[in-house]
C-alpha cells in the first residue's frame, strides 16, 4: 500500500498538451476518482501514473519514490481497463496467474493468490471458462481478479464499467467499493459518471481540458463547488444556471435579480462586491426548490414536461428562455404549458461571475 | 416470390453459364479423362492405365520428392519470416509504415517473367549479383542452374521472396485486430516483451498463421512458374521438377492429357490431404 504525489505533471503529445500541471496528493489507502468531460486527460493522468505513457513534465512519485523513469512493471500498481483487456486464449484461471507464472512466482503463493482473488470475486466455478464465454459483469470481476492477485500497492480503474448496463453498472460500483473497504489499498478510478465518483470517492478530482478544477470529498464539491463547471458537473440532475445582475451592493450582501425575469430578487451574503450592474450566474440545484412562499423569492416558470418517478418528480421548465430541471417530492404536476411557482432558498444559491468563478 | 427468383437467376446466368463451362466443366472431364488412354486416337477408356502408371513412374516418384522438399523447407521459412516481418510492420517505432507495406507486398504485382529474369541474373555464376557478395564472405561462386540442391535452393530463396510479403500483409491484419490494451496489461503484469510474443501473440495468430500455411501448402504443390523459367524447366536434368511441372510436360509437351489429369488430381487430393492435417493438428495444438 503506498501514498501517490504528483507535483506539477503535464503532458504533451508533440505540439498539444493535454495536462497542465496537475498538483495532487493521495494518501495512502484512499480511493480518489478522477472524474471530467471527454478529454478532460483523466486517462492519461491514469495512464502516466501506470507507465504507459510517459511524463513530459513534473513527478510522479510512488511511497515517496520518484517513478517517472520507473518501468511500468516496477511499479506495483495494477489496472483494470475499459475493455477488461482479458487475454482472449486464455481460461480465467490462466488469466489471473499469467504475470505470476512469466515472473517466476513460486507455484504455491500463486495458487493462494488466486484462490483468495476468486473467493473475493466469487468467480470460483468460473476458472475453466474463457473470456468469450463470459459476460460483461463476469470479464470484469475477472479484470479485477488479475488485479488483485498482483497484490498491488495502487490500484488503477479506467473507467472499468462503462461497457456495462446500468443495473450491472449499479452492482459492481458498490462490490468495488466494498472491494476497497476489504482491502484498504489505495484506488485510482476514472470515470465520466459524477453518480460513480460520488458514490465511490473518498476524494473526488475534477478535471477540465487537462487541468484540475477541485479536488475534495464528494459532498465538499457537492456543497461548495469552487467554479461554475464543478457546480454543473457534480450532482444529478444537473444545476441550473440563471443570467443575473447585480442590483445592489452593501452590508456585506448583494442583491441580484434575475434577466429574465427581473422581478424576482435575491440578496445574498458575499465577501467580494462586485459593481451594480455587473453579470452574474445564479445556480441552483433541482433538489433545492422549495415552494412557493416557502423561499427568499418566488419564480414563475412554465412547465414544458414532467417525469413523475413516484417518490420524485422532475419538471422540465423555462422561464423567458431559460431552461429548468426542478426536483419536486412527490409533484403530481402534468400539465404542459402551465404556469408553476416554486420559491428560490437565497442559502441554497451560489453565484458565479462572468468567468464562471464563484462569488463567494 | 417465384418471379423475384426467376429474375435474381437470370441475373447470375451468365456467370452460372461460364463458371459451368469453363470451370466445373473441365474439372469434372479431367477427372474423366484420366481413365483414358489418350495416346490412341480416338480416347479409349482404360481405367488403370494411367493411374498404374502413376504407382511405378519414377518421374512421379522425382517431382513429388522435389515438390515435398520445397514444401517442408519453404512453408515453414516463408511463414515464419512473414510473421517476423508482420511483427516489424506493426511496431509503432515504424515510420513511413505504407512504404514498407507496398514494398513487402510488392514482389506479388510484379510480373512473374520480369522477376524470374532478375533472378536468373542476380544468380548467374559469370556475373551475378550473390555469386559476387558471397564471394566478399570468402563463399566460392555456386554454380546456381547446375547443381541440383542449389537450384533447389534457388527456387526456394525465389518462393519465399515472392510470397512472404503477401503473407505478411495477412497476418499484420491478424496482428492489428489484437487489441492494445492486452500487450498493456501484460506490460503491467510484467510480462517481457518476447514473452508477450511467445504466450500472446503467436497464440492469438494462430487461425491466421493456419490459414497462410493452408494457402502456401495449394501454391506450393502446384509450384510451376519458378522451376519452368529460373531453373530452366525443372534443371538440372529434373533436379527441381515439381508436380505441377510434370503435369505440363506430359500433358502439353507429351500431349498425354490422361495421364496429366491423373497428376492433377494427385496434385489437388496431396494438397487437401496436408492441408486437412494442417487443420487437424493447428486446432489439437489449441
Amino acid at each position: 500500500m503506498a501514498g501517490l504525489t504528483l507535483t506539477n505533471v503535464v503532458k504533451r503529445f508533440g505540439a498539444l498538451q493535454v495536462v497542465h500541471g496537475a498538483n495532487l496528493e493521495i494518501a495512502d489507502g484512499e480511493f480518489v476518482v478522477f472524474v471530467g468531460p471527454s478529454g478532460c486527460g483523466k486517462s492519461t493522468l491514469l495512464r502516466m501514473i501506470a507507465g504507459l505513457e510517459d511524463v513530459s513534465g513534473g513527478e510522479i512519485a510512488i511511497d515517496g519514490t520518484v517513478v517517472n523513469d520507473v518501468e511500468p512493471a516496477e511499479r506495483r500498481i495494477a489496472m483494470v481497463f475499459q475493455s477488461y483487456a482479458l487475454y482472449p486464449h486464455m481460461t480465467v484461471r490462466r488469466n489471473l496467474s499469467f504475470g505470476l507464472q512469466m515472473n517466476g512466482n513460486p507455484k504455491e503463493d500463486t495458487e493462494r493468490r488466486i484462490a483468495h482473488a476468486a473467493d473475493i470475486l466469487q468467480i470460483n466455478e468460473l476458472m475453466d471458462r474463457r473470456p468469450a464465454q463470459l459476460s460483461g459483469g463476469q470479464r470484469q470481476r475477472v479484470a479485477i481478479g488479475r488485479a488483485i492477485v498482483r497484490e498491488p500497492q495502487v490500484f488503477l480503474f479506467d473507467e472499468p464499467l462503462s461497457n456495462l448496463d446500468a443495473e450491472l453498472r449499479v452492482q459492481m460500483r458498490v462490490e468495488i467499493s466494498k472491494l476497497h473497504k476489504q482491502l484498504g489499498t489505495t484506488m485510482i478510478y476514472v470515470t465520466h459518471d459524477q453518480t460513480e465518483a460520488m458514490t465511490l470517492a473518498d476524494k473526488i478530482v475534477v478535471l477540465r481540458a487537462g487541468r484540475i478544477e477541485q479536488v475534495g470529498a464528494p459532498l465538499d464539491l457537492y456543497d461548495d463547488p469552487a467554479n461554475q463547471f464543478v457546480a454543473g458537473f457534480v450532482g444529478s440532475p444537473k444545476m441550473n444556471f440563471l443570467k443575473g445582475r447585480v442590483e445592489a451592493v452593501g452590508g456585506g450582501s448583494i442583491t441580484v435579480s434575475l434577466i429574465a425575469d427581473p422581478s424576482v430578487r435575491l440578496t445574498m451574503p458575499v465577501n467580494s462586491m462586485p459593481a451594480e450592474g455587473t453579470p452574474v450566474t445564479l445556480g441552483i440545484r433541482p433538489e433545492h426548490f422549495t415552494d412557493a412562499g416557502a423561499g427568499n423569492a418566488d419564480l414563475k416558470v412554465a412547465v414544458d414536461v414532467a417525469e413523475h418517478l413516484g417518490h420524485t418528480s422532475y419538471i422540465y421548465a423555462s422561464v423567458a428562455d431559460e431552461a429548468l430541471i426542478i426536483e419536486r417530492p412527490e409533484t403530481r404536476h402534468s400539465g404542459h404549458r402551465q404556469d408553476f411557482t416554486v420559491g428560490l432558498p437565497a442559502r441554497r444559491c451560489f453565484l458565479f461571475d462572468a468567468d464562471g468563478q464563484r462569488l463567494r | 416470390m417465384r418471379l423475384r427468383n426467376g429474375i435474381a437467376y437470370a441475373f447470375l446466368a451468365p456467370y452460372l453459364l461460364i463458371f459451368a463451362t469453363f470451370w466445373l466443366w473441365p474439372i469434372i472431364s479431367s477427372f474423366l479423362i484420366s481413365f483414358q488412354n489418350t495416346r490412341v486416337n480416338p480416347w479409349r477408356f482404360a481405367p488403370s492405365l494411367n493411374w498404374g502408371r502413376l504407382v511405378g513412374d519414377p518421374a512421379f516418384y522425382n517431382a513429388l520428392y522435389n515438390t515435398l522438399i520445397i514444401l517442408v523447407i519453404q512453408v515453414p521459412v516463408m511463414i515464419a519470416l512473414a510473421t517476423v516481418m508482420a511483427v516489424l510492420l506493426n511496431s509503432p517505432l515504424l515510420k513511413a509504415r505504407p512504404l514498407y507495406r507496398f514494398a513487402f507486398f510488392a514482389p506479388v504485382v510484379v510480373g512473374e517473367v520480369a522477376y524470374a529474369a532478375v533472378f536468373r541474373l542476380m544468380f548467374s555464376i559469370d556475373f551475378g549479383i550473390v555469386n559476387k557478395l558471397l564471394g566478399t564472405v570468402g563463399i566460392s561462386a555456386i554454380s546456381w542452374f547446375d547443381n541440383a540442391t542449389a537450384a533447389m535452393a534457388l527456387v526456394i530463396i525465389a518462393v519465399t521472396w515472392r510470397w512472404a510479403g503477401y503473407n505478411a500483409i495477412i497476418i499484420l491484419a491478424g496482428l492489428q485486430s489484437v487489441p492494445g490494451d492486452v500487450y498493456e496489461a501484460a506490460t503491467l503484469d510484467r510480462v517481457s516483451k518476447v514473452q508477450q510474443f511467445f504466450h500472446i501473440t503467436l497464440p492469438l495468430l494462430r487461425p491466421i498463421i493456419l490459414f497462410c500455411v493452408v494457402l502456401s501448402v495449394i501454391g506450393t504443390m502446384q509450384l510451376f512458374t519458378e522451376p519452368f523459367l529460373i531453373t530452366n524447366r525443372g534443371g538440372p536434368g529434373g533436379g527441381t521438377e515439381t508436380l505441377g511441372l510434370l503435369l505440363y510436360r506430359q500433358g502439353f509437351n507429351s500431349l498425354n492429357f490422361g495421364y496429366a489429369s491423373a497428376i492433377a488430381y494427385t496434385i489437388a487430393a496431396l494438397a487437401v490431404a496436408i492441408s486437412l492435417l494442417n487443420l487437424f493438428f493447428g486446432r489439437q495444438a489449441k
